[in-house]
């Protein structure tokens, strides 16, 4: 097992998490593919460290980086639920308050 | 700790005025008046104290504020353009505050503001590092947004509309485009000292660092930026529009202290960082600055000729009457320099008496439109021999102070830049031109019945109009006093002429 | 001890008299009118003082006259010293007199003039600066000093003419009156100026040693002295300044009498003769100043025979005198100039009060169309006003005649070219104190005049005494006794005692009976000599009767010039400064604001879209710059 193979897995899942947050309407979809994209990353550094790196830096980082993860995905629920509740709809093109 | 003082009193002074209920509106004018009565005495002791044969720097007082590498230091002195700068300040800050008796919608937040916006004032007078001098700069021109955009009127013009908001906004961008220019002249000038191995925002330091070969390159490159961000303060053209719009939008206290002192700000900064820190830039460009000057004068006063509202009139007469201390400073002789001063003084106490009646009329007629008001003289004498005082100072007649500051300005202007001394002259003749027309229109002649109900001027307001009226009469008949300190600190100035 | 050091006295009473009327007035008696009366007064006695004591004092010379004075610094700016100062010869011990004796008397006068007047105290107290500036200017002894006093004179004027001030004619007057003599004063501060710049001193004996001495170069000199000649202009009233004067008459008809007889008309003249070394050594300016004053008295001449106001005739008549001391002074005539001031200003006081007193009880009527006869009601006025009349006439043996005669002497000698056209105002002039006399006084009284009454005799004392020194005064240039006459004490480097001419005082002496004679048959009996003549000019007539269009011609300069380019540079400055230049970049940054703002659509995958090719282009960038 070569560090390669771990980065191409890496890459395929961030371009899959990039495609779903690109592609899709549903706010809970985008949602998910970013984790997805995180999770991506967090393989990255991983396989990194492990394979260069002896002091367990990548690791921090990625434990750091789900620790970060969760919380965003509470408050990205939280918006979505609002979203939901107000607009009776998850689907991002149909909302664009973010603007002016 | 005297300069200190009156940086302290109206800054301490503002804060405890806001610990006051805000319904006590009397008690809050009261002790509004009496923070101004200690700043004015203060001032004239300060004013008296100063010893103008020994010159220099005097009452000084420096703490450490920030060590190396900025080496910033709060320090204090007052010299001889500063001394009359800071007697001006007092005065008008007295009269200003007496006016504001008037002030019915808040005055606790208004005194506030204004005791800041005077502290501002003091401090910049009287810093002595370039850091503490800009601070109080700003200090003095940002309360200038509340206090014309809350307590300010709007005025239709039938052609044009020009709203408070529009008026205070107008001033704050402007003032402080203006001191962006100043602050990048400032960083540069303390980089250049930095580079020199001796870090300072020092004045006098700052005078005597040694700067590498390309100094004078860097005067000239810097120096425009400081005449131009003061200049704007001091009303030059054409930056100078902000001025008239703003008097037109500020309440009557507000005009004085803008007109009166905020203005001279913009020259004292223009000769105390401009011409004292780069003398050989200020060579350069003191041509440039003596032209602008003498289109300041002569296209104030034509402007003002035209204006049918009386504060229009007044603040075109501003941007002329500080064309004569453009003029006066470019020609960095020492007669016109100390005319400029000179000026500087006169003008304050001038124009703060200008708005003080002009507001004694608003408030009676609401209105100051030229064409309507008539004959007021019947019905409001005072305020008619007290606005003819105050332009006849205007149109430079003699016995008045601002004769001896013009006279002294054309001497000297008449050896360096004889069109411009004589374009200064002929602004005068037009000065007076507009000021007796508005005379004759607006107080002379039979009264319009509709003003028959006017009453004259309060005894406060009266009070504050005889306090400048006499300080007018004083100065012009006895201008020893003032240019005797006005010498002390004109003779310091590097680069000026005529020293003998 | 030196007594003409006391002469800043006579100024300083009547400056002090102007604080305390004006500040105390009101807690004092009778509105402490009687202070500025005691302060006129007290200098009037002061001035026998210093004239005694000038007489025996031992001055030195400047000039060929004695000098003295003193001087005391008022502050020093850089390193000039500017300083108070008097100087006390003999031109200003003339004036002083002068002016103190028709000051005190106008100001009796106006005790009955003014009676019952809402703001007798303030009449007063300007009265007392107007009279204390013109003192002041006399005695200055530097440029600064005199444009300081020259200045309060004008503003005086401009309060008294304006007393009025709900009238709107007289408050338009006054400040007819400043901004046109105002005019002048810009060349006067341009040429004091000009002269501190190529001599670096104000004061007096310095630049005149200087200009003497041809430290000056010729040019800047002859401009120096049209400068300073244009201030008097505007003070004296000379063509084409002069379209003040007449309208000054809105003041109280005593201002009138002070204005021209003793203080403001004067000092322009006075100013000329004071600066005679500068025009003595630039002669092309003497020329210009000779012209000019013929130029208005000839036209002010013409304008006061066709005038029906009885107070315009006077000040046409007065401008008409003023070009003729100017003249006189172009010709080198100084001592006759000087001599003709005083003749004039005593005939003119009376000339003033008598009319004063006719308007008095004639309800402020001036028009004298409906006056005549009133010699029957009026005795004392009318013998006041004739004597003055035929003193200005030149009637023989009167003030007038020898002063005119000394000035028609002085352009015999020096510009005889001018002769003509100075026998020729000289002639006009008869002519029209002619129709003013006969037609007020003489012929028949109006049936609605019978009422009129003779003014009390606080308005006639003062008209008395001063109608003696107006048919008197003459007498002082005959050489009397060894210590010769007027033209002795008086002179411009040389002494002359003087002189008669005997073919041009009796040409002249026949041309002004000539002319009373004609204007009796013309106007005092009611003939109708003048109408075909003035069917026949009517075209003329029309002209001067309209001022020679020189009042529409200034006003259609301010009104049509002058005001529209205010207008438009306001306008310009509201529109291309203001709005455009300040508001332009200002509404410049909200619109680009406006057009931009329209990339934040709000959705969400336009958002996610940008910030990856974003990144695309920072991964470019970065693997472009690390693969070098």
């Amino acid at each position: 097992m070569s560090l390669e193979f771990f980065q191409v897995l890496s890459v395929a899942l961030f371009s899959i998490g990039l495609y779903g947050v690109l592609a899709r309407r549903s706010s809970v979809l985008i949602l998910m593919s970013i984790e997805l994209m995180l999770n991506a990353v967090n393989i990255n550094l991983i396989a990194a460290a492990a394979f260069l790196d002896s002091a367990f830096v990548g690791q921090i980082i990625a434990i750091f980086v789900i620790t970060v993860a969760a919380a965003e995905v509470g408050l990205a629920l939280a918006i979505i639920l609002q979203l939901a509740r107000n607009k009776s709809t998850v689907n991002v093109d149909e909302v664009d308050l973010m603007k002016w | 700790m005297a300069l200190f003082a009156t940086i302290l009193i109206p800054l301490l002074g503002g804060i405890i005025l806001a610990f006051f209920p805000a319904h006590r509106g009397r008690e809050i004018k009261v002790f509004a008046i009496l923070l101004s009565v200690a700043t004015l005495i203060l001032s004239i002791v300060l004013f008296a104290a100063y010893d103008y044969s020994a010159g220099g720097f005097q009452f000084r007082e420096s703490f450490k504020w920030l060590d190396h590498p900025m080496n910033i230091t709060f320090s204090l002195g007052m010299d001889g353009i500063s001394a009359p700068m800071v007697l001006l300040t007092g005065i008008v800050m007295f009269a200003a505050t007496l006016i504001a008796w008037n002030i019915q919608h808040r005055p606790k937040d208004f005194l506030v503001l204004l005791m800041m916006l005077v502290a501002g004032v003091f401090g910049t007078f009287v810093s002595l590092d370039l850091f503490f001098l800009f601070f109080f700069y700003e200090l003095a021109v940002l309360p200038m947004f509340l206090l014309i955009g809350v307590w300010g009127s709007s005025s239709d013009f039938g052609t044009f509309f020009r709203s408070k908001e529009y008026g205070a906004m107008k001033l704050t961008l402007y003032l402080v485009a203006g001191s962006v220019l100043v602050w990048v002249a400032i960083m540069a000038m303390f980089w250049a000292s930095y580079q020199a191995g001796t870090p300072t925002f020092s004045l006098e330091e700052l005078r005597s660092v040694e700067f590498n070969d390309s100094y004078k390159h860097f005067q000239n490159l810097f120096f425009p930026l400081v005449m131009v961000g003061f200049g704007v303060l001091a009303g030059l053209w054409p930056f100078h529009t902000w001025s008239p719009d703003g008097h037109v939008a500020a309440p009557t206290s507000v005009s004085m202290l803008h007109a009166g002192v905020l203005m001279k700000l913009g020259a004292y900064g223009i000769i105390r960082v401009g011409l004292e820190l780069m003398p050989e830039g200020a060579e350069t460009w003191l041509p440039v600055l003596v032209g602008l000057g003498a289109v300041n004068v002569f296209y104030g006063a034509v402007s003002a000729m035209s204006q049918t509202d009386l504060k229009y009139v007044v603040g075109y007469s501003s941007v002329s009457h500080m064309g004569y201390v453009l003029i006066g400073i470019a020609t960095l002789d020492r007669l016109g320099m100390g005319g400029a001063v000179l000026q500087m003084f006169s003008h304050g106490i001038m124009t703060a008496l200008f708005f003080a009646l002009v507001g004694a009329i608003y408030d009676r007629a609401h209105v100051r439109d030229v064409g309507v008001l008539e004959g007021l003289a019947k019905r409001m004498p005072m305020t008619a021999a007290f606005f003819a005082v105050a332009g006849l100072a205007s149109l430079g007649l003699p016995g008045l102070s601002g004769f001896v500051a013009e006279f002294l300005v054309f001497v000297g202007a008449f050896k360096t830049y004889l069109p411009v001394a004589v374009i200064g002259v002929i602004g005068a003749a037009i000065t007076a031109v507009y000021i007796l027309r508005l005379l004759a229109k607006v107080f002379f002649g039979p009264i319009r019945p509709e003003w028959e109900h006017l009453t004259d001027a309060s005894r406060v307001e009266l009070g504050a109009a005889a306090l400048l009226a006499f300080v007018l009469l004083f100065v012009g008949v006895w201008p020893l006093p003032l240019m005797d300190v006005i010498n002390a600190g004109v003779i310091e100035i590097p680069g000026i002429l005529g020293s003998g | 001890m030196d007594l003409t050091q006391l002469a800043w006295l006579i100024p300083a009473f009547s400056f002090i008299a102007f604080f305390l009327v004006v500040f105390l007035g009101k807690f004092l008696p009778g509105r402490g009118v009687w202070i500025s009366i005691l302060a006129i007064g007290g200098g009037f006695v002061v001035f026998w003082v210093v004239l005694v004591g000038f007489l025996g004092a031992d001055c030195p010379m400047a000039f060929g006259q004695a000098t003295c004075g003193f001087s005391m610094e008022w502050f020093t700016a850089g390193d000039v010293e500017l300083s108070w100062g008097i100087i006390v010869d003999p031109l200003s011990v003339v004036m002083l007199g002068m002016v103190t004796l028709v000051g005190l008397m106008i100001q009796v006068y106006s005790l009955g003039y003014m009676k019952g007047d809402p703001r007798l105290g303030w009449y007063f107290a300007v009265h007392s600066l107007f009279i204390a500036s013109m003192l002041a200017l006399v005695l200055a002894d530097n440029f600064l000093l005199l444009y300081v006093v020259w200045e309060l004179v004008g503003l005086c004027s401009y309060l008294l003419i304006g007393f009025w001030y709900e009238r709107r004619s007289a408050s338009e007057a006054a400040k007819k009156a400043f901004i046109t003599t105002r005019i002048g004063d810009v060349g006067l501060l341009i040429g004091i100026l000009l002269l501190f710049d190529q001599t670096g001193t104000f004061s007096m004996s310095g630049t005149f040693e200087a200009a003497t001495a041809g430290q000056i170069g010729q040019g800047t000199l002859t401009l120096a002295a049209l400068l300073i000649f244009l201030g008097a202009m505007g003070k004296s009233a000379q063509f084409p300044l002069h379209v003040w004067l007449p309208d000054a008459m809105e003041g109280p008809t005593p201002v009138s009498a002070l204005i021209h007889a003793a203080t403001m008309v004067a000092a322009g003249v006075f100013l000329v003769a004071r600066a005679f070394p500068i025009f003595e050594a630039a002669p092309d300016a003497l020329t210009v100043v000779a012209v000019i004053g013929l130029i208005t008295a000839l036209i002010a001449a013409s304008q006061a025979l066709v005038a029906t106001d009885l107070k315009r005739i006077l000040a046409y008549s007065t401008v008409s005198h003023l070009g003729l001391m100017m003249l006189s002074l172009g010709a080198f005539g100084y001592t006759a100039a000087i001599f003709h001031l005083v003749a004039h200003g005593f005939s003119k006081a009376v000339l003033f009060l008598g009319a004063g007193s006719v308007m008095h009880s004639m309800d402020e009527e001036t028009d004298i169309r409906k006056m005549g006869g009133l010699r029957k009601v009026m005795p004392v006025t009318a013998l006041t006003f004739t004597i003055g009349a035929l003193s200005l006439a030149g009637a023989p043996l009167l003030a007038g005649f020898w002063s005119k005669d000394e000035v028609l002497l002085a352009v015999l000698d020096h510009k005889n070219y001018l002769l003509a056209f100075a026998l020729i105002a000289a002639f006009l002039s008869a002519l029209y104190m002619a129709r003013a006399l006969f037609v007020v006084f003489y012929g028949k009284l109006k049936d609605e005049n019978q009422h009129v009454h003779e003014s009390p005799w606080v308005m006639t004392g003062p008209m008395v005494l001063l109608a003696v020194p107006a048919a008197v005064v003459g007498f002082i240039a005959l050489r009397v006794t060894d210590t010769g006459g007027f033209g002795t004490f008086l002179y411009f480097n040389k002494a002359h005692a003087f002189e008669f001419s005997y073919p041009l005082g009796i040409a002249s002496a026949l041309l002004a009976l000539g002319a009373l004679w004609l204007g009796w048959m013309a106007y005092g009996k009611g003939s109708t000599l003048l109408d075909p003549l003035k069917a026949r000019l009517g075209g003329l007539n029309r002209i001067i009767e309209n001022k020679y269009y020189l009042d529409d011609l200034y006003q259609w300069t301010i009104d049509r010039i002058i005001l529209l380019v205010a207008k438009v540079v306001a306008l310009f400055d509201r529109i291309v400064v203001n709005d455009t230049g300040v508001d332009g970049p200002a509404k410049g940054v909200r619109w680009s604001g406006g057009i931009i703002r329209y990339h934040v659509t709000g959705r969400m995958y336009n958002y996610a879209l940008g910030m990856v090719i974003g990144g695309i282009f920072v991964a470019l960038f970065w693997w472009l710059l690390t693969t070098r």
